[in-house]
């Protein structure tokens, strides 16, 4: 049950349920909230903070086959723009060699890993690019 | 990684599969899928480390299986974009139920208590003190600020994380701190959280101000030592507050490789102003802060050298800072010296340098590095490449040149910080990697 709907349907403020403000919530009555003793059964503050959770977002659906499709096939410049070029070198000629209807395009991102790079996502769709393979990290 | 791959997925409406070692790839389907892009991203993993291998191995891992399924890497590459998405690929829309954290925790005994923080690793694993109600009000009477004032939002990882006034008194509780700290403390949190990444960041404290003699930082003997309650607390406080605010957790979305014994205090220390040589301004003073007011500044680096020994006269010493800073990355151009009041004195008296600005510039055009091992660091490949890539200047340039070219790094001098804390018991100092960003105000905290 969405705790927060219930909340406002009663036309109380969610944000009860975050602790905020600081005067939302009191310690539980008949507990100590001071220094107690050793032994002592006490209330302390939490000091954590909800995260809040990312929206989701479906996949794309899969592709039937890779028949005669473009993989467009984007190095992220992780560790450097070099540090890839065997491994992609590599996966184009196994897809060569495996698929020979497929089409293989390389290429490096300008902006980095930490970057964006909207040139290049256009380069994506106008190449008609069917899939995508993004790496390498680690 | 993630980001890339679900910008290509929604912009480009084509499936996408990344590649990625499999710390990363836990991270990408756990913490980053929950709290950052929402998408699960469709994932093939190759064995770590993966970069600067020789062709050899690379190929091996193209060839290799893939570390999740166990299957042909390449046959695991199409199944990801061949295979009929599952109903958890499928998901879209708001999060059933927004996470919440209760103000108040359960009522248990101290023990427990205890044994509950630090498996939550809310806590450096050093005993803390319990943030009872009457200890956090009690902080709280440091600041004229709400305790439901957010002071920034933490998204280092994801989460947008609101930190309040509130939180951060509780972690000053737990560092140990008192009331009068807790502006200090306030001014920190607006730097949160400390460095967290795989290349195994800290971070660097520096006081600045007539706060430091009010509360009695450690500028002398030892400044940057633990023989300092001020320095202690308020550096154990910024530890503390990045990995609640920041839920900052061992292999779940922290991640440094080796870790850094700096961030368990981020080496606070104050400057000793007191000792500067005439014509040497205070740090603050240089970033254009009133030498009354009282600042506070971050820096993030990863390392320093000591001089080991006393300076000689055979070879002065900024020549020896300059020999050990030419190790350094160079990274945006940062680094701070660390210098004893002696060595400051040395090196105006001595040596010329009538103000701190002319000793960095001094290093900015004398610190050389030759050039292979410049673009041989991976926070430059990651960095600086993409800049040569554009045809900014002068990395482009830089990268054509040959790998025994000598460069000169340190491009900008404002980058490179001069810092005096010390004793006056040895000439002494340390290089450090550490960029220092514009200071904070404490007195805006009070």
């Amino acid at each position: 049950m969405d705790r927060r709907k219930v909340l406002r349907f009663l036309g109380v403020s969610p944000a009860l349920l975050t602790g905020f403000p600081a005067s939302a919530e009191k310690a539980p009555a008949g507990v100590s909230s001071s220094d107690g003793n050793a032994g002592d059964v006490i209330t302390v503050l939490n000091p954590a903070i909800a995260g809040r959770l990312a929206t989701r977002v479906p996949l794309v659906p899969p592709l039937d086959s890779l028949d005669n499709k473009t993989i467009y096939m984007v190095n992220l410049s992780w560790e450097g723009p070099d540090a890839a070029n065997y491994f992609y070198e590599t996966m184009t000629q196994w897809m060569n060699q495996h698929y020979t209807g497929v089409k293989t395009i390389v290429k490096v991102t300008a902006e980095g890993m930490f970057g964006s790079d909207p040139s290049l996502l256009k380069a994506i769709t106008a190449s008609k690019a069917d899939a995508a393979i993004v790496g390498v990290a680690g | 990684m993630s980001r890339w791959a679900k910008q290509i997925e929604m912009q480009c409406k084509i499936p996408a599969v990344g590649v990625a070692s499999s710390n990363i790839v836990h991270y990408a389907t756990g913490y980053v899928a929950k709290y950052q892009t929402g998408m699960p991203i469709r994932y093939v993993s190759v064995p770590f480390p993966f970069t600067g291998q020789p062709r050899a191995v690379d190929v091996g891992y193209v060839t290799g299986k893939d570390m999740l399924s166990g299957r042909p890497l390449m046959t695991a590459v199409i199944s990801a974009l061949t295979s009929p998405l599952t109903d958890e690929e499928k998901i879209s829309g708001a999060p059933p139920e927004e996470a919440v954290e209760p103000r108040f925790l359960p009522p248990d005994s101290e023990e427990n208590l205890r044994v509950l923080f630090d498996d939550k690793e809310w806590t450096d694993f050093n005993t803390i003190i319990l943030p009872t109600e009457k200890r956090v009000t009690e902080m709280l009477k440091g600041t004229s600020h709400k305790p439901d004032e957010v002071i920034k939002t933490i998204n280092i990882t994801g989460g947008a994380r609101p930190l309040t006034v509130e939180k951060v008194a509780i972690n000053a509780v737990m560092a140990g701190a008192s009331p009068e700290h807790f502006p200090v403390i306030l001014a920190l949190a607006t730097q949160a959280p400390f460095g967290n990444s795989t290349s195994s960041m800290a971070n660097m404290v520096v006081i600045s101000g007539p706060i430091r003699n009010k509360l009695k930082f450690n500028c002398g003997t030892n400044a940057m030592g633990p023989y300092n309650r001020s320095n202690a607390v308020v550096g154990r406080a910024f530890a503390l507050m990045s990995k609640t605010a920041g839920d900052l957790r061992n292999n779940v979305n922290a991640w440094e490789t080796l870790g850094n014994t700096m961030q368990y205090n981020s080496q606070c220390f104050g400057e000793n102003e007191e000792a500067l040589p005439e014509g040497w301004d205070p740090l603050h003073a240089e970033m254009g802060f009133k030498p009354t007011d009282n600042v506070l500044s971050v820096g993030t680096g990863w390392s320093s050298i000591a001089s080991v020994g006393a300076s000689q006269s055979i070879y002065p010493t900024h020549y020896l800072m300059r020999d050990y800073m030419s190790s350094f990355c160079a990274s945006g151009s940062a680094a701070t010296v660390v210098m004893d009041p002696t060595v400051a004195g040395l090196l105006k008296d001595t040596h010329g340098f009538s103000t701190k600005a002319q000793l960095s510039e001094w290093f900015s055009q004398n610190i050389t590095k030759v050039n292979a091992s410049y673009w041989g660091n991976g926070v430059i490949q990651s960095t600086a490449v993409p800049f040569a890539l554009q045809g900014l200047e002068p990395y482009a340039s830089w990268r054509k040149l040959p790998d025994d070219a000598l460069i000169k790094p340190f491009t900008n001098s404002k980058a490179i910080h001069v810092v005096v804390a010390g004793g006056k018991v040895q000439t002494m100092w340390f290089v450090t990697d550490f960029g220092i960003r514009r200071g904070v105000l404490i007195d805006d905290w009070a």
